[in-house]
């Protein structure tokens, strides 16, 4: 005989469906932003932007990379404990090089602007390791 | 008859004096057209030595503007050379050959850093960006922009702008010195032919 709320155990099925493909299909992807300002020779401003990506990415994967993720899911965590490998890689996947310069009654100063626009990475936590792509 | 013979004799005594009288007026005029003549002859003489002057002054005026015509040429060589050693000398990039492009950037630590390694950090940070900046303005250009304000014949204000935009790929440190709070780091980068590709 039918219960009177309806079928409790088709929505309940339902319901983990979308959740588990919503899962698979963006958790693994975040978006990166990377931004640092040099100004008159001296380190003015760093910005490193991570978050979730809210929508599924296009594009292939390329240029790998592989960090210890310390028994961690959590990407900016991991990040900061490989910070110097990681903006390594990310000045190796290409930066805008923005310069500006004014030299005003022979007094010069300059402003240089190094910027990764918002990228989105798609990542693999593996055991002990997490593999960080960037789509393109 | 004696009246003839007389008559005759008035004539030809006359005639003998109007003969004199033409020949003097003859030889008057021809020494007239004679001064005339040596006078144009002068003249004649005065220009020819004045024609001679001026084609002596013409010829060289000629050799003249010869000459600089010729240091013109060899100047123009000289520039054609000079350029084709330069071209020769600069790098170009070319189809299957690969270009090595280097540069050391420069950067300086903050005052307010916690420890050395900090600053280290910070300045290694800096001198990476002014790095990549001397990479984007070898391989890409600088756009320049210079303004000059001058009143009363005295510079009020000189402005000198550059400007670099580009984006820098696969570029690598090589060696990274850091020397009093300054550091240094050398960083080269191989750009192919294909990377320019469209």
């Amino acid at each position: 005989m039918r219960s009177r709320d309806g079928d409790s155990n088709f929505t309940l099925r339902l319901c983990s469906i979308i959740v588990l493909c919503s899962l698979s299909l963006s958790a693994s992807e975040y978006l990166i932003s990377y931004k640092y300002i040099v100004k008159d020779a001296i380190l003015y401003n760093e910005t490193l932007l991570i978050s979730k990506s809210m929508k599924k990415c296009s594009g292939k994967p390329y240029s790998e990379l592989v960090l210890d993720n310390y028994g961690q899911k959590n990407l900016k965590k991991i990040i900061s404990q490989n910070s110097t490998l990681f903006i390594d890689y990310i000045h190796k996947l290409g930066l805008h090089v923005e310069h500006k310069e004014m030299t005003a009654n022979l007094q010069n100063s300059s402003t240089t602007t190094l910027t990764l626009r918002t990228t989105c990475f798609k990542v693999d936590f593996n055991d002990s390791l997490a593999r960080i792509y960037p789509l393109k | 008859m004696r009246y003839s013979i007389l008559l005759t004799m008035l004539l030809t005594v006359s005639s003998l004096f109007g003969a004199d009288k033409v020949l003097i007026v003859d030889t008057t005029v021809v020494e007239q057209t004679n001064a005339e003549l040596a006078a144009v002859r002068a003249e004649a003489l005065k220009a020819k030595e004045e024609a001679q002057i001026a084609t002596i002054q013409a010829n060289e005026a000629r050799e003249e503007s010869q000459k600089t015509m010729d240091k013109l040429a060899q100047v123009k060589a000289q520039r054609e050379e000079e350029l084709a050693t330069m071209a020769a000398q600069e790098e170009i990039l070319r189809q299957n050959k690969s270009m090595h492009v280097s540069v050391i950037g420069q950067g300086v630590a903050p005052m307010n850093t916690s420890s050395p390694a900090q600053a280290y950090a910070l300045a290694k940070r800096a001198a990476i960006a002014d790095a990549y900046r001397a990479i984007a303005e070898k391989v890409k250009g600088v756009r320049i922009d210079g303004q000059d304000t001058i009143k009363n014949m005295m510079v009020q204000k000189s402005t000198i702008r550059t400007y670099v935009q580009a984006i820098v790929r696969n570029a690598d440190i090589v060696e990274t010195t850091f020397k009093e709070g300054l550091c240094e780091v050398e960083m080269e980068i191989v750009i192919s032919h294909s990377d320019f590709a469209q």
